[in-house]
């Protein structure tokens, strides 16, 4: 009877191999992780009507960016700095002023971002990037070049 | 002396009990915080200033540095297209059922413009309205 009393021994959970499991567990989690970037510029297109020019370019900013750092800007060669500069005197005129980017094909795409957010800053309101077809569509207006 | 010495010393434990409990709180943070997104292409985003916050589960166009091109809805996982031109139907295919979806140009900083406008394009011509441009946040200003 006293040998029965000594072999009973206090009941416990297995708690250690809990933490490796857990830790395990961690691991995956950690190493699934992706930290998207959901953030950026956000802009719309406006509403697709070949018979309507939503942005009248003879009226607008037009900005061509030919290359790193070579931007013509109303046909006048700037620096991003200057251009800054220059579509800030223009909104200070007319906050309403829209802004066309026409970027040439072969520019690497950071240089047309770096445009773009600098319009964003100066809290261009109407920024109009054209693609492809909006441009032969209004070449064949003949009110762009 | 030495008698009482003895009965006074515990037999040394690591107390493991707690571990268990930081570390499943460590999962919970990682479960909370991980995020699977369907698009899981690398590549260097061109830096901006200003950044907004894009709505999640937008369909995103992966271009590398390379131009090859990933696609995804939102949801399901991203697969390659061939061409910017396969990007309009299924466009078309998103735009009938929602309209105001947003398409997110997730683009390496070197490729050439050529080839966002034409993504832009198809884009644009197939209803969408809605375009976000994926940047990292710019470090500092005039670089």
């Amino acid at each position: 009877m006293q040998l029965r009393a000594r072999l009973r021994s206090p009941g416990a959970i297995p708690t250690s191999s809990m933490a490796d499991i857990a830790f395990l567990l961690i691991i995956f989690f950690m190493l699934t992780a992706v930290f998207v970037t959901t953030r950026g510029l956000q802009f719309r297109f406006p509403k697709d009507d070949p018979t309507q020019v939503d942005v009248q370019p003879e009226e607008a900013i037009h900005i061509k960016i030919m290359g790193e750092g070579q931007y013509m800007v109303d046909k006048t060669p700037m620096s991003l700095e200057e251009m800054g500069g220059y579509i800030q005197m223009k909104m200070d005129q007319n906050p309403q002023k829209p802004v066309i980017i026409q970027t040439q094909p072969d520019v690497p795409y950071f240089v047309m971002i770096d445009v773009f957010d600098r319009l964003k800053y100066l809290q261009v309101e109407h920024i109009s990037i054209p693609t492809r077809t909006e441009v032969e569509r209004w070449k064949a207006f003949g009110i762009f070049e | 002396m030495k008698k009482r010495h003895e009965s006074r010393r515990i037999a040394p434990v690591v107390p493991t009990a707690s571990m268990a409990d930081i570390a499943f709180l460590l999962i919970i943070f990682f479960m909370l915080t991980t995020s699977f997104s369907p698009e899981r292409t690398t590549v260097q985003l061109p830096d901006s200033e200003i950044r907004t916050e894009v709505p999640r589960n937008s369909a995103i166009i992966a271009i590398t540095a390379d131009g090859a091109i990933q696609f995804t809805d939102g949801e399901r996982p991203s697969f390659p297209l061939g061409s910017p031109e396969e990007i309009g139907l299924l466009t078309q295919e998103i735009i009938e059922f929602i309209p105001d979806k947003e398409f997110l140009i997730k683009a390496d900083r070197m490729v050439r413009y050529q080839l966002i406008d034409a993504v832009l394009d198809q884009l644009r011509v197939h209803g969408a309205k809605r375009i976000g441009l994926l940047t990292e946040k710019k470090v500092r200003r005039g670089t």
